[in-house]
Formats: C-alpha cells, sequence, structure tokens
C-alpha cells in the first residue's frame, strides 16, 4: 500500500483530476441538501464542505446479515449523481465487495486502522451474536463480538446500517437463539448513527455520511440515534394514501375494490403510522415507488423489533396477545363469584329473616 | 419491550381480564340475588311487573314535567356525551378492527374526520358536566371518589385518542401507547366504580319501574 | 416501459391542487422582491415539498419560460432556465434514468450553477499554461 502523503489530496482536487467541475459538487449538495431537508441555502456550504475535505476512510464490516443492506447501498448508484458517494470515501475494507480475502484482506483492515488511527469511520451491517462468546459468527477466526471492539476503539464515529446492526433486527427476532445484540449495546463509548431498515434508503447512507465528510460532525438523531433528516417523520405523515385514511376508506384485502382504488392499507396492517423513514418521499429503487404505492402495507422495518409486532397483516390497533381463553376463563370466574356472592348474600337474608320472624314470634 | 408493545401486550391483557372478571362478578352477584324485593301484595290495578319494568326504563330516559327546567342539562348532555361515545368507540375504523381482533365482529366505520369532530364534542361535553357538577352545592355534596375517578378515566381515553389523531404532544407511537394505557386504566376501574352503570342501568332502572309499579306509584 | 404498465394497474395520488403552487409563487414574489431591494434570497426548495404532480405542472406554467435556457453535464444532466420573471430561475438537476433528483427556484442574476467555480478555472489556467508550452502544443486536456 503506497505510503499517504502528509496532507492527502482534498476531495475537490482528487476529482477535479479526473476531470470533475465543482459544479458537479454543487449539484451533489443541492440533492443531498434536498432530501435531508437542511436550511434553504445551505447546498453552497456543503459543497465547498465537501470539495476542501479529504478522503473518508471507512472500514465496513458486515456481521450477521443477509448482505441486502450492502446490495441496496450498491445497486442504487448509477454511473452519475448518486455515484459521487463512492469518491466521498475510501472503502478500506469491505468483505464482500473487495477483491482480497482472508489473510489478506484482514491486513488491509489492520493497516487502514493503523494508519487512520481515531480518523476512521467504521460503518457496520448485521448483528451480533453475544451468546456464548460470540461464537456463531466468526470472519477469520475472530468472533464478531471481538473484531467490532477491536475495530471501533480507534474509530471516530460508527454507523449502524440497517435494522440488524442498528436494533438487532432479525437475528433478534424471538426466541433469538444467538443472542444477537444491536452496535450500541456493544460499543458505547462511541458516537453511533444509526440507519435502520431493511434495507435502508441508499439516500439516507450517502447523507449522513456526506454530511459527516463535509460538516465533520454528526447529523442531528433522535431517540433511536437516527438521523432526523431521514428519520424525523412517519410513513403514515407523508403518505399518498393518507386522505383515504381520513376518510375512513380502507382496502380489506389485496384485491377487492378498495384495494384497487388505492384505498389505506390500515386495515390490511400497515405499520406506517408507527414507522419513522423516508420511504414515502424519497421512494426506492431511484424514485419509482416504495411498498404502499406497489400495494402492500407498511412492515415497519426501520423500527426496533418489527418482527415481533404480532404480524405483518394485523391491524395496528389490535392488541398484541391472545385473549379469547383467558377472557373466557375470566368470564367463567367471574360468573362463579358472582353466584357465590349472591348465594352468600341469600343465606344471610334467609337467616336474617329466620331471626326476624323468630323475633316477632317472641313478642307475640 | 417499547411503551406500545407493552401497551398493546400485556398491559392490554390484564386490563381485559380483570375487566370481564369484575364484570361478570359483578354482574351475576346481582343478578342472582332475590328478585321478589317487594313483601308487600301489589295494589289493585297495578301494571304487571314486565309491563312496570319495560316503563321504568323508557320513562326514565326524558325527565319528569317538573324537574324539566332544572334537570334539563343534564339529560342533553348526558345524551351527547353517552352518544358521543359510542360513536367513537364504536364507529371509528381502528376501534372495530380491535373488536374484530376479539371476537371476529365488524361492521362499517364513519369517516375517521368525523369520528374527530364527534371526539371533541364529546370532550367538551364531559367538562361541561364537570363544571355543572362542580357548580351546583347540591351535587357536589352527593359526589363521591369513585364520581371524579370514573369521569377522569372517561375522559383520558377520549382526550389521548384525540391527541393521537392530531399527533399533538408527542410521537405517534407514544400517544397510541398512552392512549391504550389510559384505555386499561379505564377497563380496571370500569367493574368497581359507577361506569358499571353501562351494564346496570337497565337492571336498576327496570327494578324501580317493579317496586314502583307494585305500590301504584306513579313513574 | 414496465414500470409505466405496473403503475397503471395501481392507482397513484389521486390529481389535485392543493394550493401549494399558490403558495409557492407569493413567496416567489416575495423573495424577487427582496432581491430587488438589494437583500439576497435563499433558493426555494422543491424536491422535498408535499407538491401534487399537479401543483408541480402549475407552478411550472404560471412561471414560465423566459430567455434563458442552459443544460449542465455535470454529474449527469441538468436544466436551467429563467422563467418570464427576470432574476427567478428554475433549477432542475437528474439522477440516473433521467429521473428528476432535485429541484429549486433560485433568485439573482444568475443561478450559483452556471458560474465558474474558482478552482476550476485556476485548474483550466494552469491546463492552459501546459498547452502552451511548445512541447505540449497539440495537447489541450490533461486528461
Ligand atoms: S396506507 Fe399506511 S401509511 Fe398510508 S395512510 Fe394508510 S395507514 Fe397510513
Amino acid at each position: 500500500m503506497p505510503q499517504e502523503p502528509k496532507l492527502a489530496p482534498t476531495l475537490g482536487e482528487l476529482l477535479q483530476e479526473r476531470g470533475v467541475s465543482r459544479r458537479a459538487f454543487l449539484k451533489y449538495a443541492s440533492y443531498l441538501s434536498a432530501v435531508m431537508a437542511l436550511p434553504a441555502g445551505s447546498a453552497t456550504a456543503l459543497a465547498e464542505g465537501l470539495a476542501n475535505a479529504r478522503r473518508q476512510s471507512v472500514i465496513w464490516l458486515s456481521f450477521q446479515e443477509c448482505t441486502g443492506c450492502t446490495e441496496s447501498l450498491t445497486r442504487s448508484f448509477s454511473p452519475t449523481l448518486e455515484s459521487l458517494i463512492f469518491d466521498l470515501i475510501s472503502l478500506d475494507y469491505h468483505h464482500t465487495l473487495q477483491a482480497a480475502s482472508g489473510e489478506a484482506a484482514e491486513k488491509a483492515r489492520e493497516a487502514a486502522m493503523a494508519e487512520n488511527k481515531g480518523k476512521y469511520v467504521v460503518v457496520v451491517d448485521g448483528a451480533v451474536p453475544t451468546k456464548d462468546g460470540g461464537l456463531y459468527s466468526t470472519i477469520a477466526g475472530v468472533s464478531n463480538l471481538d473484531m467490532l471492539k477491536a475495530t471501533a476503539k480507534d474509530a471516530l464515529a460508527v454507523i449502524a446500517v440497517g435494522t440488524c446492526a442498528a436494533f438487532g433486527g432479525i437475528p433478534k427476532a424471538r426466541p433469538n437463539p444467538t443472542g444477537a445484540a444491536a452496535i450500541d449495546e456493544i460499543i458505547t463509548d462511541k458516537p453511533i448513527i444509526n440507519i435502520p431498515g431493511c434495507p435502508p434508503i441508499p439516500e439516507a447512507m450517502a447523507g449522513v455520511v456526506s454530511y459527516l465528510v463535509s460538516f465533520g460532525k454528526l447529523p442531528e438523531l433522535d431517540h433511536l440515534r437516527r438521523p432526523k433528516a431521514f428519520f424525523g417523520e412517519t410513513i403514515h405523515d407523508r403518505c399518498y394514501r393518507r386522505p383515504f385514511y381520513e376518510r375512513g376508506l380502507f382496502a380489506e384485502g389485496f384485491d377487492d375494490a378498495g384495494a384497487r382504488q388505492g384505498w389505506c392499507l390500515y386495515k390490511v396492517g400497515c405499520k406506517g403510522p408507527v414507522t419513522y423513514n423516508a420511504c414515502a418521499t424519497l421512494k426506492w429503487n431511484g424514485g419509482v415507488s416504495f411498498p404502499i404505492q406497489s400495494g402492500h402495507g407498511c412492515l415497519g422495518c426501520s423500527e426496533p423489533d418489527f418482527w415481533d409486532q404480532g404480524g405483518f397483516y394485523r391491524p395496528l390497533s389490535t392488541n398484541l396477545r391472545e385473549m379469547g381463553p383467558a377472557l373466557a376463563g375470566a368470564a367463567l370466574a367471574g360468573a362463579a363469584l358472582g353466584a357465590g356472592a349472591a348465594w352468600a348474600s341469600r343465606r344471610h337474608q334467609e337467616s336474617y329473616q329466620r331471626d326476624q320472624s323468630a323475633a316477632e314470634g317472641d313478642k307475640k | 419491550m417499547t411503551l406500545l408493545e407493552f401497551a398493546r401486550g400485556p398491559a392490554l391483557q390484564v386490563a381485559m381480564i380483570i375487566f370481564v372478571l369484575g364484570a361478570t362478578w359483578r354482574f351475576f352477584g346481582a343478578l342472582l340475588l332475590p328478585w321478589r324485593l317487594v313483601p308487600a301484595e301489589p295494589r289493585k290495578g297495578a301494571p304487571s311487573p314486565i309491563a312496570a319494568a319495560f316503563k321504568g326504563v323508557v320513562v326514565k330516559m326524558w325527565p319528569h314535567k317538573p324537574f324539566q327546567k332544572a334537570g334539563m342539562f343534564t339529560f342533553v348532555n348526558g345524551y351527547i356525551l353517552h352518544f358521543g361515545l359510542a360513536i367513537v368507540v364504536f364507529l371509528f375504523a381502528p376501534h372495530i378492527l380491535f373488536i374484530k381482533g376479539l371476537t371476529g365482529l365488524s361492521w362499517p366505520a364513519l369517516p375517521s374526520n368525523l369520528v374527530y369532530t364527534v371526539g371533541v364534542i364529546t370532550m367538551a361535553s364531559l367538562v361541561a358536566g364537570l363544571v355543572h357538577r362542580l357548580r351546583s352545592p347540591v351535587l357536589r355534596l352527593i359526589s363521591r371518589f369513585d364520581d371524579y375517578l370514573s369521569w377522569l378515566l372517561t375522559l383520558l381515553p377520549v382526550l389521548t385518542g384525540l391527541l393521537a389523531a392530531a399527533h399533538l404532544g408527542a410521537r405517534y407511537e407514544t400517544l397510541l401507547a398512552v392512549h391504550i394505557l389510559s384505555i386499561c386504566a379505564f377497563l380496571i376501574w370500569f367493574p368497581f366504580g359507577k361506569l358499571m352503570h353501562a351494564f346496570m342501568f337497565v337492571f336498576s332502572r327496570a327494578m324501580t319501574g317493579v317496586r314502583m309499579g307494585q305500590r301504584g306509584a306513579e313513574l | 416501459m414496465m414500470t409505466q404498465t405496473l403503475h397503471a394497474s395501481i392507482p397513484q395520488e389521486p390529481p389535485r391542487l392543493t394550493g401549494m403552487s399558490d403558495a409557492v409563487f407569493a413567496e416567489v414574489a416575495a423573495r424577487l422582491a427582496e432581491v430587488v431591494a438589494g437583500a439576497s434570497a435563499p433558493p426555494i426548495e422543491l424536491t422535498a415539498m408535499p407538491l401534487t404532480s399537479e401543483d408541480r405542472a402549475d407552478l411550472e406554467q404560471r412561471l414560465g419560460r423566459g430567455e434563458v435556457f442552459a443544460t449542465i453535464e455535470s454529474a449527469g444532466r441538468s436544466e436551467v432556465w429563467e422563467t418570464q420573471f427576470s432574476g427567478v430561475w428554475f433549477v432542475r438537476h437528474f439522477g440516473e434514468n433521467d429521473r428528476t433528483a432535485s429541484e429549486c427556484i433560485e433568485f439573482g442574476a444568475a443561478p450559483a450553477i452556471l458560474f465558474s467555480h474558482r478552482a476550476d478555472m485556476a485548474a483550466a489556467a494552469r491546463r492552459l499554461a501546459t498547452a502552451l508550452q511548445p512541447a505540449n502544443a497539440h495537447e489541450t486536456t490533461d486528461h
């Protein structure tokens, strides 16, 4: 690996060599400030920040995951605007994307860590199994748990990409056999940004990294450490079917008359009202559509434990636990108690009346 | 476990069990008591007990002439409150879904916007009821803790439901959880206080009708 | 296109004007007035605004087209035009598949994206200097 010069070129200089002008930065910045809803006019500042920044070293760790997050993030970038994100970062380790493998790959990770000590960003997709010493997932003989701790130790920040890394996701679904845990349950002394979603919206990832590179600080986060720019509103807040919700027009199934007329999907289990994500505005696959637009309710994939909310097709307003037998039992027990109480009361009345008539008989 | 999961899960389960147990207990406890509580012979020309019971239930639905002026507010406000509650509870789509999930029964809903409006009216009527109660020395004298608690536990679900619908004051999932928890509190208190009148009023009015009828008293 | 046939079977947002275009139009007037008074006005960001397609069409139609129209090829295509109101510029950036990535209305003599950046001009000057050297007489570009 070539020794980095004392001062690496700025991104502006780097891209200029490849014939990319500052207009490209400005364009990218207008795009990002639009999707992140940054204050009006911040595009210019963002563009300058990006152009004057140096490439950000990124070490990408993949743990208990399905590679869907990497798929989502890499597939969405065409060779135009959105691909600029890959010019902003120097992806020093990503065992799915990098050419090197085995020992060589691990060496690259260690080299990047040593070179950029305290300055690199760790991106994690996948949950970390913690049960039985973390033996359920290992890379090159090292458990995910140990690798995460070692890599995060000298990191600037950690970005947990996808619901598995952010909240434990599907590996953590009941009964969670591997003791899967979210990144922020393990790393507690570093700034952590969660970008949940199954998979997460690529623009969110691009936006957060660009913000980090350009402004040198974390974007504003919510109580679950999600960037508010993308997770500030619910799907329901921005859903185009919302007028149907308000009018009480609901599809009862996926192919009934209501569904064909595009009515609200609340009754078929839509979790949009409690799901914070940007699908309804940014949409997917380059703005083509998002689940609700394609006729399916929101699964709530960017929320903690979305897998264990009683079922994807169960309406939000229903109870989560089985009640039938318990309620039947309660009714029987209540009836028995009532009958018992009435019986006791009758006996009391009878004995009272007996005493009364006895007393009256005495008087006579 | 998030607050919403707790509310939709264990909280609702426990509250429903207490509600069903308590309500059936009181219901059967009262109905299995001896029915003939009027030892005296019925007056001559007294209506049959069934007719008297029926009359007791119906006649009490409107104030007596002499009381019309004084009692009108209570009656009108009471009707607004009760119809409002019934509409909000039973004709709001998410509520019907809840009932359907429990019982399998369902029926058409009203437009959500209309239900919100009714909810606001219901709340206004609850507040008006309390003000009326507090301003009347007699009502204040006969009001007990039960009355105020029952009032509060009725108000809270309406209030939190409206806030949730309007996304006001907190994040929606928190508002929804608080709404469900307020219903849990309502359900738990229901069998043990005056809220139980929802099940009992028919029987108590009928009993009054029968007693009065046997004594030949005009209702 | 495949996506279009798919879309045809699933009803999209109901076509309607929400009044948002009126609001944006009024804001345009206010900001241009500020610029005329000598202040500067930030752009109006349209991308994330809850505008229906009818709102967008209505706004675009009311702003109209003026004398200038420019296409920019930088990280994909962008289109810029002066509206029929001098000093009010419409800027639209395209992403992949000619999808609109972002759009905004800018105010002033010209939108920022049209200006050449100092850094680019400096780089160009260096290239020109290199090209002027006799050895590089035929080289006009360094990449
Ligand atoms: S489809 Fe889902 S997100 Fe959209 S309005 Fe209905 S409940 Fe809300």
